[in-house]
């Protein structure tokens, strides 16, 4: 089986590091992290990943740009994303069905369970791993 | 000297003139000057060119023609009293000489000089007390004729001894229909009954009876009727009978109703002017608290996201060693109490937040007891835990309340925990529910406090009471400032209270938190604004 391809975007080098390692731990996830939210973009159209999740309050460049940026670009316009922010709360996100300015969202901070509940629930599902 | 008292002396014969003359200039201190003329027109004409003390007149001859004569000279000079001298010792006809006018009849063959001249003297004293009494009832009768209000008397049998003419216009018969009769030949059996209660309670007592009578007139228009109703006393002070006065005083009185209408027009003026003025004020207030709460909002948000950043790193930190650590007891204990730590800091920063958004409200007709009954369903378990007894008083048929139900119910739940909380040994939640008419101006004090509920206004209470160790005095206006907690650390945010207080002030409600005075603990009172529609 194929491992899923997850960018994370953060400017939160500590999160993403550890995340990158709970995820990696399961055995079942590619993970490339990005600190800068302008080199989201790019990273995104090497990487070619599954599902990319993506904080919302980074300096210079906010998430919701960098999401409007991925839509535009006819490659990834499939490309699932999943915010990871703690700019929302928990229960806002629970009242909206997880999704929030047409995203799912994760609520920070989140255990490792959560996360991975939601590239499952949410990840492009890849035409290797169908069979 | 003594003063000449002129006397006409009216008779056909001369020799009666002479020993009239004799018979007063007998002996007599008093000056007598009598003239003489024959008939009645003589007499007419000296009457009306000089002024006579009296006037003697011979009524002899044809009683009839006499009777007449004087009958004719005392209409034409009533103010001259007249002695008349008959021939005849009848008692009838003397009796009707003075029906006529005369003050005395003398029998002109029996008359002496003393007798004639005490008879001239009292026939003129006697003349001019009747004159007097007659100029003073002519005087009264005036008075009571024309003055404007109606005036009666009755005997002791209720019938009618006196009326003045406005009393018979308003009965509608001329006095002589109405002297003899009583209230029942007039008025309805209703009112002559109560008419003849009040002069029954004058009569007994012997007090003035004053009322103001309402009747509706014919028309179908109220009419007000002043009655004054005395009583009659005779010589002796018996009562004989009770006098009425009454007088219409509708137009009086519909100028009275006038005046208090437009007082109350005018305190109800005053009232809006005092309540669109204590409706600045409160939306001042709010304005100012709505900035405040921006500003804090803000920040808290601000503050919320930096603290919720590092617990992010600290869960996926925790997350990663609970796997390489493994099953290891007191390893993953830590890592289990850390975890707790997390979720603690992030309640903290989510119920900073909750405290500073402005909330909007989803609110809906809603009754207050069956919310109080889901809360209490919530928290059920941990009064068996913490050994609490529940007392409810729910007083049912509440008028509605229009709430967010889930705010509201999240106040109730502060409020329980907070009561748990201070009875760590155990004991009593009484929870009560109540509508009531707000009578008291206490929620006008304070810029804050109750700024859209008003006197008169039907609210719905639900109180919550512990018998807990009660709020000292010194914390007691601090309890609904964010931060502030007696709570050992980790059991309280120091925000539940000025969370629920905000919430309760949002839906234009009051939340006031005080120490019992009859026991031992805190009563949290919140009050909402009924609900109008439903208790139409």
């Amino acid at each position: 089986m194929l491992k899923k391809k997850i960018l994370i975007v953060d400017d939160e080098k500590s999160f993403t590091n550890l995340l990158k390692l709970n995820l990696e731990e399961t055995g079942n996830y590619e993970v490339r992290v990005e600190n800068w939210a302008e080199d989201a973009l790019t990273a995104a159209k090497q990487f070619k990943p599954d599902l990319i999740l993506l904080d919302i309050i980074m300096p210079r460049l906010p998430g919701g740009n960098v999401a409007a940026l991925i839509k535009e670009t006819p490659e990834l316009r499939d490309t699932p994303i999943v915010f990871l922010t703690a700019a929302v709360r928990r229960h806002q996100v629970e009242e909206n069905d997880g999704i929030i300015c047409d995203f799912p969202c994760i609520a920070k901070p989140a255990t490792v369970e959560m996360v991975i509940e939601a590239i499952e629930k949410h990840a492009r599902r890849q035409p290797a791993s169908v069979q | 000297m003594e003063k000449t008292t002129k006397i006409l002396f009216l008779g056909p014969k001369e020799e009666e003139h002479r020993r009239l003359q004799d018979l007063l200039q007998e002996r007599s201190s008093r000056n007598f000057d009598l003239s003489h003329v024959p008939d009645l027109m003589a007499g007419y004409e000296i009457l009306s060119q000089d002024k006579f003390d009296l006037i003697l007149l011979s009524v002899s001859g044809g009683a009839d023609d006499g009777v007449a004569r004087l009958e004719a000279l005392h209409l034409r000079f009533p103010n001259v009293p007249i002695i008349a001298l008959g021939d005849a010792d009848d008692e009838n006809f003397a009796v009707q000489t003075m029906r006529k006018g005369a003050e005395e009849y003398l029998i002109a063959t029996q008359i002496a000089g003393p007798l004639l001249r005490r008879s001239i003297r009292y026939a003129i004293e006697r003349h001019r007390a009747e004159e007097k009494l007659v100029a003073s009832e002519a005087f009264y009768h005036s008075l009571v004729e024309n003055l404007p209000q109606n005036i009666f008397r009755k005997n002791l049998d209720e019938q009618f001894t006196f009326a003045n003419k406005n009393f018979c216009s308003v009965v509608g018969q001329p006095l002589e229909n109405i002297i003899g009769k009583t209230d029942f030949d007039f008025f309805p059996a209703p009112l002559a009954e109560k008419y003849q209660r009040d002069d029954r309670y004058v009569i007994q007592t012997g007090r003035i009876f004053e009322t103001v009578e309402e009747n509706v007139s014919p028309a179908g228009d109220k009419r007000y009727v002043n009655v004054v109703k005395t009583p009659i006393y005779d010589a002796k002070g018996n009562i004989i009978g009770i006098q009425g006065i009454f007088w219409d005083i509708t137009e009086r009185k519909q100028w009275e109703e006038r005046l208090q209408r437009a007082n109350a027009d005018l305190a109800r003026s005053e009232a809006a002017l005092r309540k669109s003025h204590e409706d600045l004020k409160a939306a001042q207030a709010q304005l100012i608290q709505a900035e405040k709460m921006e500003s804090i909002g803000t920040l808290a948000a601000g503050v919320a996201h930096e603290v919720k950043n590092p617990l992010a790193i600290l869960m996926m930190g925790i997350n990663y060693l609970a796997k390489k650590l493994g099953d290891d007891d007191a390893l993953s204990t830590i890592l289990r109490d850390m975890k707790e730590a997390i979720y603690r800091a992030d309640s903290i920063a989510r119920g900073l937040l909750e405290f500073s958004s402005s909330h909007q409200l989803n609110v809906s007709p809603a009754d207050l007891n069956s919310l109080i009954e889901e809360t209490l369903r919530l928290v059920r378990h941990t009064f068996t835990e913490q050994r609490i007894t529940l007392v409810k008083d729910l007083k049912p048929d509440l008028p509605q309340v229009q709430v967010d139900k889930n705010q509201l119910q999240q106040v109730f739940v502060n409020i329980i925990m907070n009561a748990i909380h201070a009875m760590p040994q155990g004991g009593q939640i009484t929870v009560r529910t109540y509508a009531r008419q707000l009578t008291e101006t206490t929620h006008f004090e304070g810029s804050r406090k109750g700024d859209r509920i008003w006197v008169g206004d039907r609210v719905v209470i639900a109180e919550f009471e512990d018998t807990g160790s009660g709020i000292p005095d010194e914390h007691l206006s601090k309890v609904f400032d964010p931060f502030f907690t007696t709570k050992p650390t980790g059991v309280g945010t120091g925000l539940g209270l000025p969370v629920s207080k905000r919430i309760i002030d949002l839906h234009g409600g009051n939340l006031d938190l005080r120490n019992k005075t009859e026991s031992r603990g805190v009563r949290a009172t919140i009050t909402l604004k009924g609900h109008r529609t439903t208790y139409a």
